[in-house]
């Protein structure tokens, strides 16, 4: 059984357009799923769907046994947390403590209980030494690191991330991603979207949307040896095995640089 | 020399009390035409404050900007018409966000030349021009510039610039949040617009791909020092990318894997995937 | 830019720092309503020294206080002359016949001119503003009615007048400074804490009190972020001409209008964000919530109540055996 389980979505905002279409998706526990699309695919829609933030207007949506509903969506918000794309417009708190005792306020945990969390979760951040401090005294690499404390002090199973990385610059989208890999090694159930292909890489599989629907469900490896499926779906390959296809159509290619190129393309 | 910049600091009051310097002791020279400049550095090394000065947005505390003649200086001068210079050199920020609240793209994109004064009429056909030279035709004109999508946004922004008929383009972070399709269309569009009117344009980024790809000329902030100013091709030659907290373009870390890795000799300066993948053959070929 | 102090709000050690916010805001009330039991100059005279010496007693500096004063001194001027002129009764002190007229008019004008021009060399705005007003004052009364009299006007100072005046500013300022102590030493997001948490009984009127510290909680932690932007979108606009210093009125509209309609859309596009992610962290409004800070009430809050109800009893006294 998987712990997530997307089951026949479909989701409009206005009748007119058909924003996810018959979407089937499962993660089992402890997998890292990378949602990848072109802008406007769908990804983000998806995300909310799945804490119950929007209603799909076809399909069920399973999580942790847990089928969603307007009944269910608070336990089903225990389950799985949240990183949204703007670092400035998620971050609650009037300091970096209070922010992360939000969630925990909310399941009304005891204080004391709080604090402990809080201390232990701001170091797993390496934020320890910013507790007191407002917001915006913080980058927004470290406001998304602030987001990650305060969701993994809510005990979730599971965490998506909407394109968490897109407003950081290169170095704090590396630290992030560091983060979530070790997140990931510690068995948290992870699914990441994305529309940057060096990122997706490290999923254990990735699933590629495109206009809406499911494109693709495969793992990384996989879906590498269908160029043209990347292309299709508006998305581009690494450098090294786009320099591979070509090196190969023009009948330049040798074993050896081969299967270099791939392990670069392809690897970690 | 359109925009000189000599000796320029810009510092302002920081946490708490002393001051923070945002850039220290920058020289250099761009010409009104032919240059494609990039402005790279890590976050907070200045770049946006830099881009500030090259249109009087900001002015220096230390130092002189001389933009088309006029000279920008710390304190406020009458004779200088600082309005003119914004006309002059069109700076798009990131964020469309900030810019666009008219009820129609006609509307938002015609803002920048009724506030220099052009007739409506033709302030209308400018903005018409404009809208086409980014690729929004006249079914975008009546259309509510907040309803488009992320993408029309950031050339909705730009050609409200472009529509002042600015000498010199500066872009803050034009590609940033774009899918690669979109990156590549915009790259396309700076290419188009050099080679219909041959103005200097400066693009602050990170992506050094593009910047190898497209660019002839990067200037480099670190911690709001001009720390290189000459061409891609001599910045990638260079051995302390790390400590400028820059990354090696695509091209080059690939071929240099592969050159150390199959231990052959590769010229890996290659800007796009094309030359890279020639040179590859070349190297492979007996 | 980012380094901005809220309300009046700075950080500091001492008595009143330590007090619970609930026991500063009761006896701030009370206290406030023991001032306007109060009759005559002398007491209030003393309650102000009574106030001082309880600032200085609790390192509260007095010249921060006094600073804090500054923005009101206008209307403090207004009530002192508001009294003055209204007040007739008791005996007469002073009395000057005043003409207004085509001379003395053009001298006030003159004296208004060159006070402008030299106002940019004097620090001590209050005091220059006394001389501006000794100024009218002396060309209105002495100069000869010289050409065409529009007014004549009887300027007179009763005794009573000066009484009362004195009476409502002192009153005023111990007012002020009361407050000033208030928001001085309590951190805003801790006054919404105590406000919350004495406005709960009204839960049973149907009113939710609740949420109220977290929507003002929120609201201050986005100020730094909202100047922030108004600036980049200022900076953003200039950049297309609209010069926020020049113009004429209707420009003027014009560039209010792409300053506010960026920052109002931006808002709710945060305010869209925000919920969604205040619920995906299980917030519910109105479902009762556990606190990270906790309000505990402690020696001091002892010593402040008995103070507030001695000082109130000393006021109904006063009233009484007056």
């Amino acid at each position: 059984m998987s712990f997530l389980d997307i089951r026949n979505v479909s989701f409009s905002y206005n009748q007119k357009r058909m924003v996810l279409k018959h979407i089937d998706l499962g993660v089992d526990k402890g997998e890292w799923v990378a949602i990848l699309g072109h802008n406007g695919s769908g990804k983000s829609t998806l995300a909310k769907t799945i804490v119950g933030l929007l209603h799909p207007q076809e399909g069920a949506i399973t999580v942790g046994g847990i089928v969603l509903s307007d009944e269910t969506a608070y336990d089903v918000r225990r389950k799985v947390g949240i990183v949204f794309q703007n670092p400035d417009n998620q971050f609650v708190g009037v300091t970096v403590r209070d922010d992360i005792a939000f969630g925990m306020e909310n399941l009304s945990v005891p204080r004391a209980d709080m604090l402990e969390k809080i201390r232990f979760y701001a170091d797993k951040v390496g934020m320890s030494d910013f507790l007191d401090k407002e917001p915006s005294a913080l980058s927004g690499g470290q406001k998304q690191r602030i987001a990650i404390a305060g969701i993994l002090a809510m005990q979730t199973e599971m965490i998506i991330f909407d394109e968490a990385t897109s407003m950081l610059d290169p170095s704090s989208r590396r630290e992030l991603m560091d983060y979530i890999r070790e997140l990931h090694d510690e068995g948290l159930t992870i699914v990441m979207i994305t529309h940057d292909i060096e990122e997706a890489l490290w999923a254990d599989r990735l699933v590629v949307l495109k206009d809406g629907a499911v494109f693709a469900d495969d793992t990384a490896e996989n879906l590498f040896k269908r160029p043209d499926a990347f292309r299709e779906a508006y998305l581009e390959l690494p450098a090294a095995l786009r320099i591979y296809y070509e090196m190969e159509a023009a009948g330049d290619m040798t074993p050896p640089l081969a299967e270099t190129l791939w392990r670069l393309g392809s690897g970690r | 020399m359109a925009i000189r910049f000599r000796q320029v600091s810009y510092s302002y009051p920081g946490y708490g009390f002393g001051t923070y310097e945002a850039i220290r002791d920058v020289t250099l020279d761009i010409a009104a035409t032919g240059e494609f400049i990039a402005l790279v550095g890590q976050t907070g090394s200045g770049k946006s404050t830099l881009a500030q000065h090259m249109n009087a947005l900001i002015f220096p505390t230390e130092g002189t900007v001389e933009i088309f003649g006029s000279v920008v200086g710390p304190k406020r001068d009458k004779n200088v018409k600082y309005n003119e210079l914004r006309r002059k050199v069109g700076l798009v920020f990131q964020f469309p966000e900030y810019q666009l609240f008219e009820e129609t793209v006609e509307k938002d994109v015609m803002f920048g030349p009724t506030n220099f004064g052009i007739p409506e009429e033709e302030a209308r056909e400018m903005a018409r021009k404009a809208l086409e030279l980014v690729g929004l035709g006249s079914q975008y004109l009546r259309r509510n510039p907040l309803n488009l999508s992320g993408g029309e946004k950031k050339r909705v922004s730009i050609a409200g610039i472009l529509a002042m008929d600015p000498a010199i383009l500066v872009l803050d972070e034009p590609t940033s949040g774009l899918d690669p399709r979109g990156k590549k269309t915009m790259m396309d569009l700076f290419r188009s617009i050099r080679g219909a009117t041959g103005k200097s344009i400066v693009v602050i980024t990170h992506d050094m791909d593009l910047v190898y790809e497209y660019m002839d000329r990067v200037l480099v902030l670190d911690r709001g020092r001009l720390a290189f100013d000459g061409t891609p091709d001599d910045l990638f030659r260079r051995n302390d990318l790390e400590r400028l907290h820059l990354d090696h373009p695509s091209t080059i870390r690939v071929l240099k894997a592969v050159s150390e890795k199959l231990g052959i000799d590769l010229d890996v300066y290659q800007k796009d995937i094309a030359s890279a993948v020639r040179e590859l053959a070349k190297a492979v070929r007996p | 830019m980012k380094n901005i102090v809220i309300g009046q709000y700075v950080p500091g050690a001492g008595f009143f720092y330590r007090l619970d916010p609930r026991t500063k805001i009761i006896s701030v009330i009370v206290l406030m309503v023991a001032v306007f039991l109060l009759g005559t100059i002398l007491q209030v005279s003393l309650a102000f020294l009574a106030v001082l010496a309880v600032m200085l007693a609790g390192r509260i500096s007095v010249g921060r206080v006094a600073r804090g004063l500054r923005p009101l001194f206008v209307l403090l001027v207004f009530t002192f002359a508001f009294q003055i002129f209204l007040n007739r009764e008791g005996a007469l002190w002073v009395a000057q016949e005043m003409t207004v007229g085509l001379l003395s008019l053009s001298a006030v004008v003159v004296w208004t001119i060159l006070w402008r021009l030299a106002a940019r060399f004097r620090r001590m705005r209050s005091l220059f503003l006394l001389v501006w007003l000794a100024g009218v004052y002396a060309a209105l009364s002495f100069l000869p009615a010289f050409g065409p009299v529009f007014a004549r006007y009887s300027f007179e100072i009763y005794q009573r007048g000066v009484e009362t005046s004195i009476f409502v500013v002192i009153r005023l300022l111990i007012v002020i400074s009361l407050s000033t102590i208030l928001t001085l030493t309590t951190k805003p997001t801790d006054l919404t804490q105590g406000l919350e948490s004495l406005l709960r009984p009204l839960k049973k009127l149907g009113v939710n009190s609740d949420d109220f510290a977290l929507i003002i909680s929120i609201s201050l932690r986005y100020i730094p972020t909202i100047l922030d932007e108004a600036n980049k979108i200022m900076l953003a606009q200039a950049s297309r001409g609209a010069d926020f210093n020049e113009g004429k009125l209707v420009e003027k509209v014009k560039q209010i209008v792409s300053l506010l309609i960026p920052m109002f859309i931006i808002a709710f596009k945060r305010s869209e964000d925000l919920a969604d992610a205040m619920e995906s962290r299980n917030f519910v409004p109105g479902k009762p919530r556990t606190r990270i800070h906790e309000l505990a009430f402690g020696a001091a809050d002892l010593v402040t109540a008995i103070v507030t109800v001695l000082f109130l009893a000393a006021s109904i006294l006063a009233l009484v055996v007056a």
